[in-house]
């Protein structure tokens, strides 16, 4: 029961929310319950047994029979942390949005719990169909949160954003229908448990692009891909991220693009091995140019929201070359990677949001000097900068290293791109990072009638569980890795012939005691 | 041979028993002196009516049970659809009672038509002799026509009238001469006599070829399959909302339930002409339907050429049906997704006929802005119409185009599923519009008359009914194929 707690008690209390007669008291009730929701998900972490690649504290029931169709939530070392990447961040974003959203408080917070508890479906389903009404379910409450509380060009952009993501997955729907035929001749009964369809044989004719494998891969990573966003794929990022309200843009690079990069991890890359082995370059080649071409277009913007976006852009470049190296290196970097993303970014956007709250611009050449007037916006600041540019000892360090270890390790080439990456990267957070803190006051710091107040209370205790986990996650890596550390090895080991098997609640105590005997 | 049985009248009881009530309120007026009873009276008279019509349906209907010589048959299909088209019919008059353009004088006469008007529906969906099917259409559309007109809106509705009946004149028309071809090349107009040997006619026989292409395009009127749809949005427009949902759900329900029965047999869609032909105005439908509606303005056509876009679909389901030896799960998926989509589009419809403030105002998309904020509860009811209608899950709607694509899929027709769920990418942009005016524009909108009224609960029922259709779906589909065999 506790896996279908932690994904609906966020729509449970989405009604309570939406019923709740105070608006006064809408901020802290839920900031409660966003509480109680992480720490339910803390609970995984300890019942999670870390030695066993099995899919742990199942859930199965029958949907829909005459389909195959079942209710499957699991959790295995890939969920795991992205389960609490999202349950970690919502009370963050709800304390972060307390003073910037104003109108319409109810609608926001029944949106962002509706939103979470599609979240952790997306990131526990274990059947297709199931999985499929999470990731569509959604985009609904994002485009709700870009649409009513954005910035200017919000319709534009949440329009954009709403189409691309739904026309990819499109696709995808009838590549799951397919599969349940497939699954139908193979075993004789129709399914859409994913544990089956990792069963399937599914031909491959390499060169030949129409052949099944290769369709159906497609099918699914173009709805992956227009999610993380690879790069030719990107454009509505920079829009959605640009006029979304500071929660919505924490979300939506804290947790929704890491929904495209896990589904690489957990559909594209277990069910179609050969075809993703024989397209790996492909993949790899966009997130390395998406790396150099995120980095390049971040440096000149001068919106300093919009820089950090392409700066998302680059990041999952590196995700993706880390999961297409089909090493061990690459791939926990780049699960990694997708935490730290979703931490560091989802800092920057909070801080871009701070600071937006008190000037309302996010010019960067309106700024200048903040360092002497900001002295702990400032420090915390420079933190998080030096965490999104991989600094060791940050958690940015591990990641990134990961992956350009294990790619130099499948595909050196790729890895010489990727590494000048890294520079660029350094470059633009820095070069922001001098253009706004440091030199001349500009307009709006220099500004007497609207002088500037350092972070209070409030804003201090956002950052700080933000910046403890930058150093958490940088100088103890392995109190992450060993969780998911089973999981991605029967990954990497057993690509070609990946298999899952249901670990039954209570098996994980008798090995724990026949391991202590 | 041409005694009626006792089994005979039973089987048909349900029309009989809508027909005899249908002149309850007439009668009355007659009565009264040629004045209106309350219409409340009316209304519930009529809403009895349905009832015990659809209870009737129910009860006495069943598999292969067939009347008067095989004339209607009352099969799983039957029941369904009929079943649509009454409930269809049943909220139609609902909303009818609070429209501007439709309540007041003549109400009694309103009521007469539409239930007449459903009696002919419940005719043409149990209908197998062509002959018998041209009589269910005609009594069906007969009094549409005059409804249209009714209206108290003076002259948008006459031109609205006057195009469905000239229109729609011409389509009966090219269906009564299909049926004179078919007659004369197979010698009889019963579906079951002629469907044995329909495979090899259709082969050698031209006369026969051409008769029913001609029963199709008569069909593709009705139904809106484009290029015959060019009415579709004057006349949804131009009618009284309560009749555009009327027509919306419950004539296109009855109509594909003939398409059902004549055309979804492997024999015809099977072969490689008309297997063509009807693929080619599926997709047609989809493409034309979707991106027309882009470019509306008023809410009541966008809905129309979005009901353009969705007989699309369900054309997609017909040919399943039809190329498939068992031709029970393409034929459920339609039955399922008309059930769906009667829902949502009865939903739609209801929202803008609340908007209505008197029988001459025009309700364009821009007119939402602000709902939001003045009416949470209804914005969420449309909010969730118009998500269904794109097809996002957890809603019905999703569920709907799932069973038609799974099953278009399993006949190895992934190219039309392909080209469905590529429309109906277009489609999400039009249907996020009204959306994107109820919640992120300001204005002024507001509902006319009184929040609590029975537009309102028929309103807020529909988007429960969708949302929980949507996590029971699976045994629903289940039960409409179980009553298929």
């Amino acid at each position: 029961m506790i896996l279908s707690s932690v994904v609906f008690l966020p729509l449970l209390f989405a009604l309570i929310v939406a019923v709740w007669p105070k608006t006064s008291s809408i901020r802290h009730l839920a900031f409660g319950f966003s509480i109680i929701e992480f720490l339910l998900s803390l609970r995984l972490v300890q019942l999670f047994d870390s030695n066993t690649a099995g899919l742990q504290m199942v859930e199965k029931h029958l949907w829909i029979e005459r389909f195959g169709i079942s209710y499957f939530l699991g959790i295995d070392g890939i969920s795991l942390w992205l389960v609490l990447l999202t349950t970690f961040l919502t009370p963050i974003i709800i304390l972060a949005s307390w003073t910037s959203i104003s109108e319409r408080i109810k609608g926001f917070h029944v949106s962002l719990f509706v939103l979470q508890t599609a979240m952790l479906g997306t990131f526990l389903a274990f059947d297709a169909i199931f999985f499929y009404v999470f990731w569509e379910l959604s985009l609904v409450p994002m485009y709700f949160m870009i649409g009513i509380w954005g910035g200017a060009r919000r319709i534009y952009a949440t329009v954009k954003f709403f189409i691309y993501t739904f026309a990819g997955s499109v696709l995808m729907l009838i590549a799951i229908i397919y599969m349940m035929y497939l699954t139908q001749e193979a075993t004789g009964a129709m399914s859409a448990n994913l544990l089956d369809f990792y069963k399937l044989k599914i031909p491959f004719v390499g060169g030949a692009f129409f052949s099944l494998q290769t369709l159906l891969f497609f099918a699914f990573a173009l709805a992956f891909a227009i999610k993380v966003p690879v790069f030719p794929l990107h454009t509505w990022l920079p829009d959605a991220h640009v006029e979304a309200p500071t929660p919505g843009s924490v979300i939506l690079a804290g947790v929704m693009l890491k929904m495209g990069t896990y589904g690489f991890m957990r559909w594209v890359i277990p069910l179609f091995p050969e075809a993703s082995e024989y397209w790996a370059w492909l993949f790899m080649l966009i997130g390395a140019v998406g790396i150099i071409y995120g980095a390049l277009v971040a440096m000149v913007q001068p919106d300093v929201k919009k820089l950090v976006a392409y700066s998302s852009v680059s990041h999952m470049g590196y995700i993706l070359l880390g999961l297409f190296a089909f090493n061990s290196y690459g791939m926990s970097g780049g699960l990694y990677q997708m935490l730290n993303h979703g931490i560091s970014t989802g800092a920057l956007f909070i801080m871009i949001g701070m600071i937006y709250e008190r000037t309302h611009s996010r010019e960067i050449a309106k700024y200048g000097g903040l360092a002497g007037v900001l002295p702990l916006f400032t420090i915390f600041f420079f933190i998080v900068t030096l965490s999104s540019i991989a600094l060791p000892l940050t958690n940015g360090f591990i990641g990134e290293f990961l992956i350009l270890l294990g790619t130099y390790q499948a595909q050196p080439v790729f890895a010489y791109f990727a590494v000048t990456g890294v520079i660029f990267g350094a470059v633009y957070m820095l070069w922001m990072f001098k253009r706004m803190f440091f030199g001349a006051k500009g307009e709006l710091v220099a500004d007497e009638h609207h002088p500037l107040f350092d972070l209070n209370f409030r804003e201090v205790a956002v950052m700080i569980p933000l910046v403890l986990m930058i150093f958490w996650m940088g100088i103890f890596p392995n109190h992450f890795l060993d969780y998911s550390k089973a999981s991605i090895d029967n990954l990497v080991n057993n690509r070609t012939n990946y298999n899952l098997t249901i670990v039954e609640p209570g098996a994980a105590e008798i090995m724990h005691a026949q391991g202590e005997k | 041979m041409n005694t009626v049985t006792l089994s005979d009248i039973l089987l048909i009881s349900p029309m009989i028993a809508l027909f005899l009530t249908s002149l309850i309120p007439i009668t009355v007026k007659v009565l009264r002196g040629n004045r209106e009873q309350h219409s409340l009276a009316t209304l519930s008279q009529a809403l009895i009516g349905i009832i015990i019509s659809l209870g009737l349906l129910v009860i006495f209907g069943g598999a292969g049970k067939t009347a008067f010589n095989n004339g209607l048959i009352f099969d799983g299909v039957t029941q369904w659809l009929g079943a649509v088209a009454l409930g269809s019919a049943a909220v139609g008059m609902i909303m009818m009672y609070e429209n501007p353009a439709t309540v007041g004088k003549q109400f009694s006469e309103l009521i007469f038509l539409a239930m007449s008007s459903a009696v002919g529906m419940l005719i043409l969906v149990a209908a197998v002799d062509l002959l018998v099917v041209f009589i269910g259409l005609e009594m069906m559309s007969l009094p549409l026509y005059l409804m249209i007109a009714m209206s108290h809106e003076g002259k948008l509705s006459k031109e609205a009238a006057l195009k469905y009946f000239l229109l729609g004149s011409f389509a009966s028309a090219i269906l009564l001469y299909g049926v004179a071809l078919i007659f004369g090349s197979t010698g009889g107009t019963n579906i079951l006599a002629f469907m044995g040997d329909a495979a090899e006619l259709v082969q050698t026989s031209r006369l026969f070829l051409f008769g029913i292409t001609f029963v199709i395009l008569g069909f593709c009127f009705k139904v809106s399959i484009a290029p015959f749809h060019a009415w579709t949005p004057d006349v949804y427009q131009g009618a009284p909302t309560p009749h555009s949902a009327f027509m919306a759900t419950a004539v296109k329900a009855v109509s594909f339930a003939a398409f059902l029965r004549i055309i979804a047999t492997q024999a015809l869609v099977g072969s490689d002409h008309l297997f063509d032909i009807l693929q080619w105005l599926a997709v047609i439908t989809m493409i034309v339907g979707n991106t027309a509606a882009i470019l509306q303005n008023n809410l009541k056509r966008m809905i129309a050429y979005s009901s353009v876009a969705h007989s699309g679909y369900l054309l997609i389901g017909v040919i399943t049906a039809g190329v498939s030896q068992n031709s029970i799960f393409g034929a459920s998926s339609v039955i399922f997704y008309l059930l769906s989509y009667a829902f949502m589009t009865l939903g739609a419809f209801a929202i803008a006929s609340m908007m209505e403030r008197s029988e001459n105002h025009i309700i364009n998309i821009d007119d939402l802005a602000g709902l939001a904020k003045k009416r949470p509860m209804l914005s969420l009811c449309m909010t969730v119409f118009l998500l269904s209608l794109a097809g996002i899950p957890p809603t019905v709607g999703f569920f709907g185009k799932f069973y038609l694509f799974n099953a278009a899929v399993g006949e190895g027709l992934l190219w039309l599923a392909i080209w469905g769920v590529v429309s109906s990418v277009i489609g999400v942009y039009y249907y996020l519009r009204p959306i994107v005016v109820m919640y992120m524009k300001e204005g002024e909108a507001e509902i006319a008359g009184h929040s609590l009224n029975a537009t309102t609960i028929t309103a807020v029922v529909m988007a429960l009914a969708i949302v929980l259709m949507g996590f029971v779906s699976g045994p629903i589909f289940s039960a409409v194929e179980k009553s298929l065999f």
